[in-house]
């Protein structure tokens, strides 16, 4: 029985069995692999939505040098905007402002230098260079604030403005402006003094694609963390003498490494299970409606992080080396790929390198199928690499492994 | 294991095997053939070539020039050969989260068992090694004694014609070592051929039907370890010198005058005499006399451990 098929899948199955008996014994591993992924997911997830989204809140230090009667109903509408987290600083000197700006204790800070309404720039913006998008959103965030809380201001800086080219008014028009200034004042109608009206695209999904693209991205980071974890079985079975026993009998070790191989395949679908219930559970994407796609996705990136893992181990010569190599790689790897900062943050030929990790091609492909409603048109091509990836890996293995006889 | 049948073919046979590594000769001709029902005991320093040795009756490396057959087969060229085989290493070999019986059914997988036999197979390997009352307690929570046995059991299961041990009771205690010696006892006398190598003297003396010294590649001695003795040191006993503490230069003169030699333990000194125990006392007494008064003296028949000594500083021809 020993050479026949049969008899090879017994072997095998005893290897998946072996390591899903001491998963299940080590509760501590246990919670690892199936808790942290959906855990951590979360965590990514909520930071991500959060600075992608309308829900920015910049902290804001603010200092009003002036103290008139505009820049003093400036900071209090600052202060109240739901938008911002504006904070007036003491005592209210601009150095107080750069120190708070430097020391992160806020995010960007703005020094009120002259009234608002009055010629030339009232305004200094401070911002620290290594938050490049702190200054703009504050830039936005306060004329939208002059909008909305002062558009009597406006008017009064427009009037001025426009003096020299139309020349002074007359006393009728002065009185005018100044009534329409007052009025605004004590009814702002902040519709009308934007350029911008907004409309939401209607039938968009509850799932943001930011959380697809997060699924997907801890999915790839914790597959191939477990399977190294698995792998690194094989060094421990060296260690104990495992290999030396298996590679005297019939079968050598060829069994050992398929079995591993399958059992964290299956281990990396539990584990996308985990992560993608939660998605669908917490953001509402929608996982299940797209299974047909969804799984065939999982198994091929499952078996890619299995048998780089497997791979990678087999390269090692001791259990310290393997594990060095494999955090290296890992952390790499997810930096490249897209698991720790949006590809779409990278300059364009980091996203080029990109294509070769695993992560690129999983997170697009769950992108493709969750987000975009693609078809397996958009997905096939990445069923291809990961499956290749994963069985060049095992391959690498299995020759390894025979090479230990020696 | 079923016993043992009338036909005492040869189980394994090694004939004339060299090996080098890299240019430099590890086994240099060496002659091996084991029996069903017969315990041998391979010795030698490390460095000897037994790891080589061993490594080539496995077929994980095919010898440079002569032949290994296992049942009449090359392990190295014919993989079904090594179904007749079972290697016991001197680790526990086994996963440590299963229990004893989970590791027995899963090496009986590996080793080809088949689904059907598997029940009884596991069952068997058990009160072979006495092993069934600890049948479903995980390898990690056993006592040494019992992780050895179980050891064991895993490498028996498919019932193998031929038995590896390495260093079968390497750090268990006196109680283990005799429940381990008894289990290999009992393999024996089912017809299995046991192979083991072991730097413990006494057990290879008390266990083993034959030893074989391997130094430097070769096989300098062998037979059954009684008649070795008896050839290597004739009627001659020993005398063991316990001193009460660490003699000085001078005393070690006189008591290399006496035909002493230190031995590896401590305030221990040897000699062979054949007047045994009345050399002894003349002994005790020039030692007093010249104030290296001896804790104790005890006169004994020499054993594996004085051949080994012999054999390992060539002061023994092959």
């Amino acid at each position: 029985m020993a050479g026949s098929g049969i008899g090879r899948v017994w072997m095998i199955a005893a290897m998946v069995r072996v390591m899903a008996l001491e998963l299940w014994r080590d509760r501590g591993a246990l919670i690892m692999t199936f808790l942290l992924p959906p855990l951590v997911f979360l965590i990514f997830s909520s930071v991500f939505a959060g600075t992608t989204g309308d829900n920015i809140q910049l902290k804001l230090a603010v200092a009003d040098l002036v103290r008139t009667t505009d820049s003093t109903r400036l900071t209090a509408a600052l202060v109240k905007s739901a938008d911002i987290r504006a904070e007036l600083v003491s005592p209210a000197t601009d150095n107080e402002v750069r120190r708070r700006v430097k020391s992160g204790q806020a995010d960007a800070g703005l020094v009120i230098r002259a009234d608002p309404a009055s010629i030339g720039k009232p305004f200094v913006i401070i911002a620290d260079p290594s938050r490049a998008v702190a200054a703009p959103l504050t830039q936005a965030r306060v004329q939208q604030t002059l909008s909305d809380a002062l558009p009597d201001v406006a008017l009064r800086r427009t009037v001025v403005q426009l003096t020299p080219a139309l020349g002074g008014p007359s006393d009728d028009q002065a009185e005018n402006a100044d009534t329409a200034a007052i009025l605004l004042r004590d009814t702002p109608k902040p519709d009308d003094v934007g350029y911008f009206d907004r409309e939401d695209v209607k039938d968009v999904k509850t799932g943001g694609g930011v959380i697809a693209y997060y699924a997907g991205a801890v999915m790839i980071l914790f597959a191939l963390f477990s399977a190294m974890q698995g792998a690194l079985g094989l060094m421990e079975e060296r260690r104990t003498g495992v290999a030396d026993r298996l590679l005297a009998g019939v079968a050598g070790m060829g069994p050992v490494v398929t079995g591993k191989f399958l059992f964290l395949v299956a281990q990396g679908l539990v584990q996308a299970l985990t992560i993608f219930a939660t998605a669908q559970l917490v953001y509402g994407v929608a996982v299940v409606q797209h299974a047909m796609l969804w799984l065939p996705t999982t198994l091929a990136a499952s078996a890619c992080a299995a048998g780089v893992a497997l791979g990678l181990v087999s390269l090692c010569r001791t259990r310290d080396q393997a594990q060095m190599l494999s955090t290296f790689v890992i952390l790499v790897l997810a930096a490249i790929g897209g698991s720790m900062v949006p590809r779409f943050l990278m300059p364009p030929w980091l996203q080029q390198v990109g294509w070769f990790t695993p992560h690129a091609w999983v997170i697009e492909a769950y992108q493709a199928i969750l987000w975009r409603d693609a078809g397996i048109e958009a997905v096939y091509k990445a069923w291809g690499v990961l499956v290749a990836a994963g069985l060049a890996g095992l391959g690498l293995s299995q020759v390894m492994a025979s090479r230990l006889r020696r | 294991m079923t016993p043992e049948p009338p036909s005492k073919a040869p189980i394994l046979t090694v004939g004339a095997a060299v090996h080098a590594y890299g240019g430099k000769p590890v086994l240099r001709g060496v002659d091996l053939t084991l029996r069903p029902g017969e315990i041998y005991a391979l010795l030698g320093p490390n460095g000897a070539g037994k790891t080589t040795l061993i490594r080539a009756i496995c077929g994980r490396i095919r010898p440079d020039g002569g032949e290994v057959l296992l049942n009449g087969h090359d392990p190295a060229r014919v993989p079904s050969a090594r179904a007749g085989l079972g290697l016991v290493p001197q680790e526990i070999a086994l996963y440590q989260n299963l229990t004893v019986a989970e590791n027995i059914e899963t090496f009986a997988a590996l080793a080809g068992t088949p689904r059907a036999a598997m029940a009884v197979a596991v069952r068997r390997a058990l009160e072979l090694t006495r092993t069934v009352d600890r049948a479903h307690v995980p390898v990690k929570h056993l006592s040494g004694g019992y992780q050895r046995r179980a050891n064991i059991a895993a490498a028996i299961v498919h019932e193998p014609s031929l038995l590896i041990l390495d260093e079968p009771t390497v750090g268990v205690d006196i109680d283990a070592r005799e429940a381990v010696d008894a289990v290999i006892r009992g393999l024996r006398d089912l017809g299995v051929a046991v192979l083991m190598t072991t730097h413990d003297l006494d057990q290879a003396g008390t266990l083993a039907d034959r030893v074989g010294f391997l130094r430097e590649g070769q096989m300098v001695l062998e037979g059954e370890p009684r008649t070795l003795v008896a050839q290597a040191f004739g009627n001659q006993m020993e005398i063991m010198v316990h001193l009460a503490e660490e003699v000085d230069t001078a005393g070690e003169i006189r008591l290399a005058g006496e035909g002493l030699e230190r031995t590896r333990r401590a305030h221990i000194w040897t000699r062979l005499d054949a007047d045994g125990y009345a050399a002894a006392g003349r002994l005790d007494k020039r030692l007093r006399k010249v104030g290296l008064t001896p804790r104790e003296i005890r006169v004994r028949e020499p054993s594996l451990a004085n051949l080994f000594t012999l054999v390992a500083e060539r002061k023994l021809a092959a």
